[in-house]
């Protein structure tokens, strides 16, 4: 057996989760993880299974865009790798960075630009964009995991002042913040 | 993972419905500074507060950083002075005031409580240089907070002590007549005081209570306000089942952050946590208002009739939420209806909409009592202290901690302004109905004895 990421995108309909099972029951493939998200009409899904030695990557992938070309779906097959050493489970601390202001160009790479210099993993970001002026209509959430070798410090005083400079009110905040207020 | 939606609301209660931690408040227990000179007392109550609360602020100030949420007040409670102040005279306990204020101004928090009595069933000797010493103590110190019990349900109402509060009240007020009578805007009287308040000017820490312990008071009306404004939009069909589950369920929001602030606050100064006070306190700010529930509700102001019932639902929602919200739920844990500190409410005191009497109602189905009420400087002492006896009496009977603090604004008069500044506020002076001056009732003194209800073992 081996471990294969089945990922798939394209516009969201019913009977895609139902396409990708059903063929891999039927390489007799075990699926372990299952994401998807959509986004306006667009549908994105990434599956983890594991399936039999003698089913090459290429024939799986072939046999699933069989299934998924006719529904305007694209599928790419790849083995699944060890883990990078960048995301290797030295999970230190959950932040919730958020920056509020109107939309402009490069919001995004200016910010997160930022996080990749200090070697922090973003493990959620959301995008609510509302338009107008009020400032919690127009927000960018990035969930982060602060390794403990980071010096948080410096990361956020280069946040806020990137915050500073495109005029967005940045906030960061430890993640037990918004689980204790909203979860029990 | 977190939704967005999770995110931005957090994000506004936060950022636009003054959701903070009102206060972390270190309680010192004290009773092992005792000695028989004074200096080495004052010397052993400053090492000892020094060392203990060293670590507080900027503990307080770090975890505030870390989770985005303001702790608005760092403050200290004590061991009640009375006690460990036993041997001294008023002069003598006025210098430990001192002391402890000066060694609240080294460490940063902003008050210090537990200049206190407890005096419900007789006075000691300390009981009455402390009583004597409080306006002189709170006149002449910025950071003390004194407060003084003067009833139980197990107990009566010591009527001698409630006379001598009357007195203390007006002395208290007197001494600080520049600043309209601000020394009895520290000073609260009590029945059924909790052990564990981190509220001031109430705050102590009892006997029974651990040698040091991290209690926090939380806060929150604008938050209820709006979860309440929100959902009628929405829902304006809504019943007061439906709206007090609401309440329930933000009280709930509210508790969880003092929780998780208290813990690791306590945590990070390696002191035991202890309750959270689930109060809804307001502060003198538009949109921080208990007040400004009352109209979300639907009434005209706080005051009218229906008040009373908006608020008992109010008060008993918060309790509910709040209890499965916190593993330790201790202090005065209710709705706050403190005059001066609540705009609105200052606001319906000034339009006539809410009056002494309806206040002293409206105490009978919530947490403290007449709170931060400013009244004609004229009022008698006696009077004073028979609105305090009246106050007691609801406490006593009803199994529940109640308070006074009382302002007679000295020189003015009903209808004038009085300020306080800062978190105390401002307030029209209230008029006292009815009230001849004398008042040979109080005069009897001795002590009202304990309702039937209070043997129950």
């Amino acid at each position: 057996m081996k471990k294969a990421i089945i990922s798939v995108l394209g516009n969201d309909r019913p009977g895609i989760i139902a396409a990708v099972s059903r063929l891999l029951y039927e390489n007799e493939s075990n699926i372990e993880n299952v994401g998807q998200t959509s986004l306006q009409s667009e549908f994105a899904g990434i599956f983890i299974a594991t399936i039999p030695a003698r089913l090459s990557f290429p024939e799986l992938e072939s046999q699933l865009a069989e299934v998924l070309d006719p529904m305007g779906l694209q599928v790419h097959v790849k083995p699944m790798e060890p883990r990078h050493e960048a995301t290797n489970g030295t999970v230190g601390e959950s932040f919730v960075i958020t920056t509020r202001g109107p939309d402009q160009k490069g919001l995004v790479a200016r910010v997160t630009e930022i996080i990749a210099r200090h070697q922090v993993n973003i493990t959620n970001c959301q995008a609510v964009f509302k338009g107008g002026d009020d400032p919690n209509s127009n927000i960018m959430i990035y969930e982060v995991d602060i390794p403990p070798q980071t010096d948080q410090q410096a990361l956020f005083h280069d946040l806020r002042q990137k915050g500073a400079e495109l005029k967005l009110h940045v906030g960061i905040q430890h993640r037990d913040i918004f689980m204790t207020l909203n979860r029990i | 993972m977190l939704t967005s939606r999770e995110i931005v609301s957090t994000l506004e209660m936060l950022q636009s419905e003054h959701l903070d931690l009102r206060t972390v408040t270190l309680g010192i227990n004290l009773m092992d500074c005792v000695s028989d000179d004074l200096e080495k007392l004052c010397r052993n109550i400053r090492d000892k507060i020094k060392t203990l609360a060293r670590n507080l602020v900027p503990a307080c100030n770090q975890i505030s950083d870390k989770y985005g949420i303001p702790v608005v007040n760092k403050r200290i409670s004590i061991s009640p002075i009375a006690i460990v102040a036993a041997p001294f005279d008023a002069r003598q306990m006025v210098r430990v005031a001192q002391t402890l204020n000066d060694v609240a101004a080294e460490v940063n928090v902003d008050f210090v409580g537990g200049f206190s009595a407890l005096v419900e069933k007789g006075l000691s000797n300390g009981d009455r240089s402390l009583i004597e010493a409080i306006p002189d103590a709170l006149a002449g110190t910025e950071r003390v907070c004194a407060s003084v019990n003067v009833a139980s349900t197990r107990a009566g109402i010591n009527m001698d002590a409630v006379l001598m509060m009357g007195e203390v009240i007006k002395a208290a007020a007197e001494k600080t007549a520049s600043q309209d009578g601000l020394a009895a805007a520290k000073l609260c009287v009590f029945a059924n005081i909790p052990q564990d308040v981190p509220f001031m000017a109430g705050a102590y820490l009892g006997i029974g209570e651990p040698d040091a312990v991290i209690n926090v008071g939380v806060s929150g009306p604008g938050v209820v306000r709006k979860a309440i404004d929100r959902a009628l939009a929405q829902n304006p069909g809504w019943d007061l089942g439906q709206i007090s589950e609401l309440i329930k369920r933000t009280a709930y929001k509210v508790t969880r952050v003092g929780e998780l602030i208290g813990r690791e606050v306590a945590d990070s100064i390696g002191i035991e946590f202890g309750a959270v006070d689930l109060s809804l306190a307001p502060t003198p700010n538009v949109g921080d208002s208990v007040g400004e529930i009352f109209q979300s509700l639907g009434l005209l102001s706080i005051g009218v009739p229906g008040s009373t019932a908006a608020l008992a639902m109010l008060n008993d929602a918060i309790k509910k939420g709040g209890a499965f919200a916190s593993s330790h739920v201790g202090g005065l844990s209710g709705a706050f209806i403190p005059v001066s500190e609540d705009l609105n409410i200052a606001e319906a005191a000034r339009k006539g909409h809410l009056s002494i009497e309806k206040l002293e109602a409206m105490t009978s189905v919530c947490s403290v009592g007449l709170d931060m009420v400013a009244i004609p400087g004229d009022t008698t002492a006696e009077t004073v202290a028979a609105m305090i006896a009246d106050e007691m009496a609801i406490g006593v009977i009803n199994h529940k901690t109640t308070a006074t603090r009382l302002i007679p604004v000295p020189g003015k008069q009903a209808g004038e302004n009085a300020f306080f500044g800062g978190l105390l506020g401002e307030s029209v002076i209230m008029p006292v109905n009815n009230a001849r001056g004398d008042n040979p009732f109080v005069l009897h003194g001795g002590r009202i004895p304990a309702p039937i209800h209070s043997m129950k073992n």
